[in-house]
């Protein structure tokens, strides 16, 4: 039985210590489940076992024996293979071809390179039928559903029969039901001695799956227990430390004027029938997972896309989102959860991008002022802390929490009534997290209503006044957050289907 | 965006390159020869300048070779229709035929943004289509030989000069005034500059991305036709042969101004050194005798060097496309 054992794994990189002296004994045959934060070092460790990052110290122990990878092919040849959430497959060839990727079976004969179709389908075959898994093979990847893409890129990885299989958070983008299938064939594989540790942010999944529960907390490993054990207390005590009690950051109470009132408004098939109204000064947190029509709520509101059905009610009229030009005249604007690819247009100058949004406040008569433009940026600089040392040069120079503060200034500029933020604090420094939620309070201070995004539970108990939960495109209920603790939130979001 | 370092670079190469011609390359220093560079440079300059904008914004545009000689027919065979059949005196018939091979250009580039917009076909296909269509078009129209109905002062378009300067420079400095105020200082050449950089992006801004990428085709296109018909009065006759390869000339134009054919980086500008630069180069090279044959070779360098030197630039800033 395969036996992997991590002794006092460090890792340090410039300014931080991503990993402190981890250690975790996993025995083959089983499910682990590796939780923590964003942040808390779960990617660290994986690339540390793919060999594509070394460890600083500490020792890898594979059934005894010291393994040192001196790069990614050393860990594949050790028996230790990887599957990511971002596929990594072709979506215009079939199973066979993307389970074969960049080593298709090759026909001995005068042709050399010739490759053997025969061979490559039979292994595929085979490998389908060991793993209880049934897929067309002939069909391109791109007519699957991604949890059946998934699949493929699970018996990809199990192609070269390694005896480890390490899983970045496959099921993320993924509904409950779609994500049963691959927990099926991670449990065949576990049945036939693979080694898998699996990474996830849906604590609900855990339970139903996994073996045994192990938490990283700031680079420190918070225990491990097995997943009968883990209750959601348990979990969150594993992830946050004993001490859960969040000094709530929310101390104003918001107006009993609605701002923005939704009124059954539908998307198919991302969401359903959602209702609810947003006061001025309020700042409401959808807890819902990643896939559960939580982005597309707020994209339909924000006018990027049409609705199915449903209105809005804004300053006492009704309307249709019809495009992101009429709300945000209307007064309603979202900073994507992405961005680079929706925020900003990073080739052009932090100028540029901070007034792109009002230049028809900023360009009289459609001719551009540069005076203005300037104005406006150090308006924004100065109410959002922005670190900015030429507004000329390209937005991409700055750093992370600095372009998601630009993406925000250049919403503010349009002097909105209704901000929705889609991960506003994704990919940030903590000081820039901390003066995000600073500047999320102070404008619900003046009034603004906010809708807010976000896989940070905790977050939302320390920002919102009341919290949405929102599963499979439906709202599920509402709560005060005053009187939400973590753990019901999260035993609340664990509660699925 | 608009003040890009290597600008400068390529201007203070291009004196040089005149320095030196003026040094080696007799007759190259008269005001006649100078005045030449500048005329023949200016139909593809003109085109040059929309081509900016069409790029910057993200797109290409095939046809613009082909747009000039089928404008440069359809005027002639316009002009020859309403003086014989309607009996036009050519005083009339040559403006109205001009008008209207100019708002055929318009109708074109409007249709490629259309289609572009409603049916998301790239540019380049539709473009390619209209190259090869209008190359067809204007020997149809022409019956493959030269059309000649222009009177006399038609002459003055394209041959002509004002105040001791070409007319077609004259057209060519209006049409960079334009542009480049067009693309400096409006809301539509910033929303141009937005689109080619992140249409997601700047349509979620509000900006109505394919009626700002249809503008520019338009305007393109347009502009093609005005060229077509200064080629017609310079040639005095619609020719369906003429203007052959002049989208290739164009786009290199573009890029030796330090345009990125990957869209949101460029300027009007550089376009215009870029065609100064292009047609001192080849005017050099003709005055001291060198092949036709090297002289294609020598613009293929240079459009390379200009693109690797471009590159070399953009290193140096931050590669904007990888930065955190």
């Amino acid at each position: 039985m395969t036996l992997l054992e991590l002794q006092n794994i460090s890792r340090v990189f410039p300014g931080t210590v991503a990993l402190k002296e981890f250690s975790a004994r996993w025995e083959g045959g089983k499910i682990h489940a590796l939780i923590g934060r964003n942040g808390a070092g779960k990617s660290t460790l994986v690339n540390i076992l793919t060999g594509a990052l070394p460890p600083t110290s500490g020792t890898i122990l594979l059934n005894d024996a010291p393994l040192r990878f001196r790069s990614p092919a050393d860990a594949r040849r050790a028996g230790i293979a990887a599957v990511y959430q971002e596929l990594s497959l072709l979506p215009d060839l079939d199973v066979v071809e993307n389970v074969h990727l960049g080593r298709l079976p090759v026909r001995k004969g005068a042709l050399p390179g010739r490759v053997d179709w025969k061979a490559a389908e039979r292994h595929t075959r085979d490998l389908l039928d060991r793993l209880h898994v049934s897929l067309p093979l002939h069909t391109p990847l791109r007519h699957l559903s991604v949890a059946r893409q998934q699949l493929v890129e699970i018996v990809k990885a199990m192609g070269s029969a390694p005896g480890i299989l390490l899983c970045d958070e496959p099921t993320s983008a993924l509904s409950y039901q779609e994500a049963r299938c691959v927990f099926a064939l991670l449990r065949t594989l576990a049945d036939e001695g693979v080694l898998v540790v699996y990474i996830t942010h849906r604590l609900q999944e855990i339970r139903s799956f996994a073996d045994t529960v192990t938490a990283l907390r700031d680079g420190i490993s918070a225990g491990t227990t097995p997943s009968a054990e883990a209750t959601p207390e348990r979990m969150v005590t594993m992830m946050f430390g004993e001490d859960v009690r969040f000094t709530r950051m929310v101390d104003h109470s918001p107006s009993s004027s609605v701002v923005l009132e939704v009124r059954r408004m539908t998307r198919k098939p991302a969401f359903t029938d959602v209702s609810f109204s947003l006061h001025a000064g309020e700042v409401i947190g959808i807890a819902g997972l990643m896939g559960s029509g939580r982005t597309e709520l707020l994209r339909t509101l924000a006018g990027a896309d049409t609705p199915d059905a449903g209105d809005l009610v804004l300053h006492g009229q009704p309307c249709v989102p019809q495009s992101p030009a009429q709300m945000k005249r209307l007064g309603v604007v979202m900073t994507p959860e992405n961005r680079k690819d929706d925020g900003l247009i990073t080739l052009l100058s932090t100028r540029i991008n901070i007034s792109l949004a009002s230049l028809d406040r900023l360009a009289p008569h459609a001719i551009t002022s540069r005076r203005r433009e300037r104005e406006c940026v150090t308006r924004m600089q100065k109410e959002l802390d922005i670190a900015l040392s030429d507004p000329e040069r390209p937005v991409s120079s700055l750093s992370g929490g600095n372009q998601q503060k630009v993406v925000l200034g250049k919403w503010l500029a349009t002097d909105p009534h209704v901000m929705l933020l889609d991960e506003p604090t994704r990919g940030i420094d903590l000081k820039a997290k901390a003066q995000m939620f600073q500047t999320i309070l102070r404008l619900s201070r003046q009034g603004i209503g906010m809708i807010i995004v976000s896989s940070e539970l905790e977050e939302l108990l320390l920002l919102c006044h009341r919290l949405l939960f929102m599963q499979h495109g439906r709202i599920t209920g509402s709560a005060d957050a005053s009187s939400t603790t973590l753990e019901t939130l999260l035993a609340r979001c664990m509660e699925s289907s | 965006m608009s003040h890009r370092p290597h600008h400068f670079v390529l201007e203070i190469v291009l004196v040089a390159l005149c320095i030196a011609l003026a040094w080696i390359a007799p007759g190259f220093f008269s005001a006649e020869n100078l005045l030449n560079v500048l005329r023949n440079s200016s139909m593809q300059g003109i085109i040059a300048l929309g081509m900016t904008m069409v790029i910057i914004a993200g797109e290409i545009d095939l046809s613009v070779g082909s747009a000039v000689a089928f404008a440069g027919c359809w005027t002639a065979y316009l002009t020859g229709m309403l003086t014989t059949t309607l009996g036009w005196p050519s005083t009339i018939s040559a403006p109205v035929a001009i008008v209207m091979a100019v708002a055929t250009g318009l109708l074109l580039g409007s249709l490629t943004g259309f289609i572009r917009m409603k049916y998301q076909v790239p540019s380049f296909i539709t473009t390619l289509a209209l190259m090869t269509g209008l190359s067809g078009a204007a020997e149809l129209i022409t019956n493959g030989f030269p059309l000649t109905p222009f009177p006399e002062w038609y002459n003055i378009l394209g041959g002509g000069y004002l105040a001791g300067i070409p007319v077609p420079a004259l057209v060519f400095l209006c049409v960079f005034l334009c542009t480049s105020f067009l693309m400096n200082h409006t809301v539509f050449g910033r929303s141009v500059y937005a689109v080619g950089g992140n249409a997601e992006a700047a349509r979620l801004s509000g900006i109505p991305v394919g009626r700002i990428k249809t503008a520019a085709l338009a305007i393109t296109a347009t502009l093609a036709a005005v060229a077509g018909v200064l080629q017609s009065s310079e040639i005095m006759s619609g020719t369906a042969t003429t203007a052959k390869g002049w989208e290739l000339d164009v786009i290199a134009a573009v890029i030796i101004g330090g345009t990125s054919l990957s869209g949101g980086v460029g300027s009007v500008r550089g376009t215009m050194v870029g065609v100064m630069f292009l047609g001192v180069i080849i005017n050099g090279m003709t005055l001291l005798n060198v092949s036709e044959y090297w002289q294609h070779v020598v613009r293929g360098v240079l459009i390379l060097a200009a693109v690797l030197l471009n590159r070399v630039y953009a290193g140096r800033e931050k590669n904007p496309g990888v930065a955190a």
